[in-house]
This record gives structure tokens, sequence and C-alpha cells, in this order.
């Protein structure tokens, strides 16, 4: 294995700047704090690293998948999988089953009236990237072309300015920002789960993805990864979920 | 148009153009990486997707949303040219009442010219609707997004427009009071043609950066070329969206290049015809 490794005695993971609740606390990956520093750490200990062997960079979104070598082993940034970015880049099995949310603002209309017919009249914003786009296009199926924003700031800001009715991403995120990040933000509804699930991406045709898909099962057989997710996004997840 | 010199001169600058141009694709093709990269890159069915767009998949047709950067510029332009030639008559004044507007217009430029657009058009595309003002909050984002650029931009042009009415000499204006021309007939008969003509070549150059310009409106969650390739790009992990987005704004702005080509060549000609 330390043949592969982007970095001889090191494990090289790489996330975005900046990384957000619940994922990461305080943007600060090297705490171990959060559910993907967590499971950072518990994979890195599985292939027999400790703590101080782990080293994080900074990976902007657009640059995980671009050609050439990459400067990390492997990046842990709610990377969801799709087989046609399976074709860019190697994705690990799942660390994280994910379903889609409503944010809106406390009052608004779509906080109470979110029928399936009433879900396509209102104006949804999303982060690019996100598999939200797809959810919300081939799903709810709006009137409305969507908006689509560079960064979850950007969605929030637009949000809390009244520009869109609501904005759509991953249930812990959107959890994060009704309780915590944003005044006036309440979570509607999640929406039911469509296999999507989180992985850790590498380079293609990296063969250290085996080493973590290994340490990947045995983190889900000992109930690791469960009670990671019971620590850091338990709180996080029920919330009713309804149709599009 | 390029070229000078006969047959010999045409036959030397196409046997340097293939030599160049060999030279280009042999590192495209034989570096280590070229086919990684022509993938990401130039992946001809993944170029004609984002093309056309299928929002079902999430993401949508790059080739619609050139569009809107075309509406955007047109606006924008159309604001631009009257606004920034305000700013600079206002900047040229000589009059003493008219000191606190200058020293406005002076911070004013100095303001626009200095402040990165995009903070300008975050700014607006955020700041104003969060105003709750009757009418002016509720635009569309485009709309702020023009606000921006025509802001920004006609600070930039409002000196190019300054550089220009300096260029006439003042024995111009001299002549013309004394045939006995008030000072606004001065200014709109004898100043301006001569001023405008000298910068049409900048101003042409201004308008090419504006086009691209328009992409940065982008960031207020508006679909627009730019950030239609984003979202191609980010959604299958491919960048042919962005060569598209490229191509078409080439198709835009070299038209516009070629043309201010031509001015300059025209108005060269004409000028050194009386000099011989």
């Amino acid at each position: 294995m330390q043949s592969l490794l982007f970095k001889p005695g090191v494990l090289t993971v790489a996330t975005d700047n900046p990384v957000y609740t619940p994922w990461f606390v305080n943007n600060t990956p090297t705490n171990g704090k959060g559910y993907e520093s967590a499971v950072a750490y518990a994979v890195a200990a599985q292939l027999g690293f400790s703590k101080s062997q782990v080293k994080w960079v900074h990976e902007p979104f657009n640059s995980v998948y671009s050609p050439g070598p990459k400067a990390f082993d492997f990046d842990i940034n709610e990377v969801s999988y799709s087989p046609v970015r399976a074709r860019a880049v190697a994705f690990s099995d799942s660390y994280y089953s994910v379903q889609q949310s409503i944010v809106a603002l406390k009052g608004s209309t779509i906080a109470t009236k979110h029928s399936p017919a009433q879900l396509k009249t209102y104006l949804y914003g999303d982060q690019i990237g996100t598999t939200g786009l797809t959810y919300i296009e081939s799903d709810i199926q709006p009137d409305k072309q969507p908006k689509v924003f560079n960064t979850l700031a950007l969605a929030a800001s637009s949000l809390e300015a009244h520009r869109i009715d609501a904005l759509i991403t991953d249930t812990p995120t959107a959890q994060f920002m009704a309780s915590a990040q944003l005044k006036h933000a309440v979570l509607v509804a999640q929406f039911p789960t469509v296999g999507e699930h989180y992985g850790l991406v590498l380079q293609k045709d990296n063969r250290l993805v085996t080493c973590l898909n290994r340490a990947l099962t045995a983190l889900s057989n000992n109930g690791a990864l469960a009670s990671l997710q019971h620590k850091w996004l338990g709180i996080y997840l029920h919330f009713p979920t309804i149709k599009p | 148009m390029f070229t000078g010199g006969g047959v010999r001169g045409t036959i030397m600058s196409t046997a340097s153009t293939a030599i160049v141009l060999a030279l280009i694709a042999a590192i495209f093709v034989l570096a280590p990486g070229a086919r990684t990269v022509t993938h990401a890159f130039f992946y001809g069915r993944g170029m004609w997707q984002s093309f056309i767009g299928d929002p079902k998949k999430g993401y949508y047709s790059v080739g619609a949303a050139i569009w809107l950067n075309i509406r955007m510029f047109l606006a924008a332009e159309a604001l631009i040219l009257p606004f920034a030639l305000a700013i600079a008559l206002i900047r040229q004044s000589t009059h003493p009442a008219l000191f606190p507007i200058r020293v406005i217009a002076t911070i004013y430029v100095d303001f626009f010219r200095g402040v990165p657009l995009l903070l300008v058009v975050l700014a607006l595309g955020l700041g104003v609707p969060g105003l709750y003002l009757p009418v002016i909050s509720h635009q569309p984002d485009a709309v702020y997004g023009v606000a921006a650029l025509v802001i920004s931009y006609s600070a930039y042009v409002s000196e190019v427009y300054r550089a220009g009415l300096n260029s006439v000499h003042r024995s111009q204006v001299a002549a013309a009071r004394s045939l006995g021309l008030t000072q606004r007939t001065a200014l709109r008969y004898v100043i301006l043609p001569q001023a405008v003509r000298n910068i049409i070549p900048p101003l042409l150059n201004d308008f090419i950066a504006l086009q691209k310009d328009t992409s940065l409106v982008g960031v207020l969650g508006v679909i627009e070329a730019n950030q239609a390739a984003n979202i191609y790009a980010s959604t299958v992990f491919n960048y042919s969206s962005f060569t598209v987005a490229a191509i078409l704004f080439l198709i835009l702005t070299i038209p516009l290049a070629r043309f201010t080509d031509r001015l300059i060549d025209r108005d060269r000609r004409r000028r050194l015809a009386g000099a011989t």
C-alpha cells in the first residue's frame, strides 16, 4: 500500500475550504470533529496510520476531478457517486447514504404548502455540483428554472434576501442551516431516498481504492460508521419525509 | 490583412503558420497525459450534451444560456456609452459651480475602477433586494448584474472618453470659439466628433472585455453561459462544457475584434492620406 500513497508514510486527505458543520467543525478538518473528519481518521486508523500521519490539504471542488496526477490520496467532501462521474475519478464504497431536504424561511408559503402540485410552483436554489439540482429537475419538475449558486453561502444569502423560495441540500447540511447558521430558516421536509450516497474520491484507476473499501467495510461491519453517524449527524436526521 | 510583401511573404507566412500549428498539435498529441486531458476538455459527446443541455440530468444548455449574455451585454453597452460620456464631461468641466459634482465624479471613477467587479455584482445582487424597496428590490438578477456592469464599466469608459477629449488640440476649441460658436456647440460639432473617432478602438476593446465579464453575473445564481458550463462540468466531472462556452464567446468577440482592426486601419489610411 505504501507505494500507492501520494507521499510515503503519510495519508494525504483533501477537502474544500471552507467546510461546514456537521461534516466538519469550525472549518478545521484536523480536529477530528464532524462526521467527515471523523470518518477520515477512522479510515486512516483502519489502514494503520496514526492521527499525526494524516495530512489535510485544501482542494477546491472543481479541481478534484481535473485530469492528471492528484496531490492527495483521497478527497472527502460530500461528493455523490454517479456512474458518469466514475468515468473521470475513482469512488470508494459509500460512507453515507444521503437524502435531500427543503430549507425555507419561517412563515413562508412553502413551509406549510408543499403538496406535489404546490411544490412545482416555487423558485428553488441549489449549490453547484450537488445532486440537488438533478433531484429538483427530475423529481419536483418546477415551473421556474432553479438558480444555481457557486457556494452554499451564496445560496443561503439568496434565501435570506427572499430571492428564492427554498433551497435544496442534503438533510444534515439543511438541518444545520435551519438550526444554527440561518436565523429565520426552517427545514420544511426531507425527500425520500433515491439511493444516493457519498464516496471518497480518488484519482481514476488508483488501486488504493481497494484498501479504502476494505477499511470502510470493516468500519461498517463493526458498527463504527453507524455510531459516528449517530454522534455527528444523529440529531439531524429525524424529519418527516414527503413525496415530490 | 496580416501579411505584407507579395507572393514570397505569403509563402513564408503560410510555412511558419503551419510549423507553429504543428508544434502546438504535437504537444497535445505526444504528451503522456494527452489522452486524459483531451477527453477532459474536448470530449465530443460531452461538448454536444452541454451545448443542448438536459435538465433532468442536472445541467442546462450552454447554447441557450449564451443568449442571456448577449442580452446583458447589449443592455449594458447601450447604458454605458451615454453614462460614461456624462461622467467624462463633468470631469472635464471648468465652471466653478460644478466643483462638487466634479469631486463626486472623480471619487466615483477612482472607486469603481479599483473595486473588483465581482464585488459590485454581489453587493447589488444580494444587497439591493435585501433593502425591501418597492420596485427596485424586486428586479430579476440579470438586471442587478447589468447595473453592476454599467456602474463599473462606466468608470473605465469615462476615462477613455476623457483621453479622447484631451487628444483634441486646444487650438481647435479656440478656433471654434473665435468663429462665434458657443462652448456647447463647439463641444458638439468640433470636439466630440474628433474625440470619438480617436477613441473608437479602445472603446471597442473595453466592449470585448464587457462581453466576457457578463459571465460574472453567474454568481447570482443566474444561468448564463459560463455558469451553465460550470454546472455541466461539476455534474459529470468533465470540462468540455467550458470549451463550448469558450467557443461561443469567441464567436461573439472575434467579429468585434476584426471590426476594430478595420476601423483602426481605415482611420490610419485617412489621416495619412493628407500627410504625403
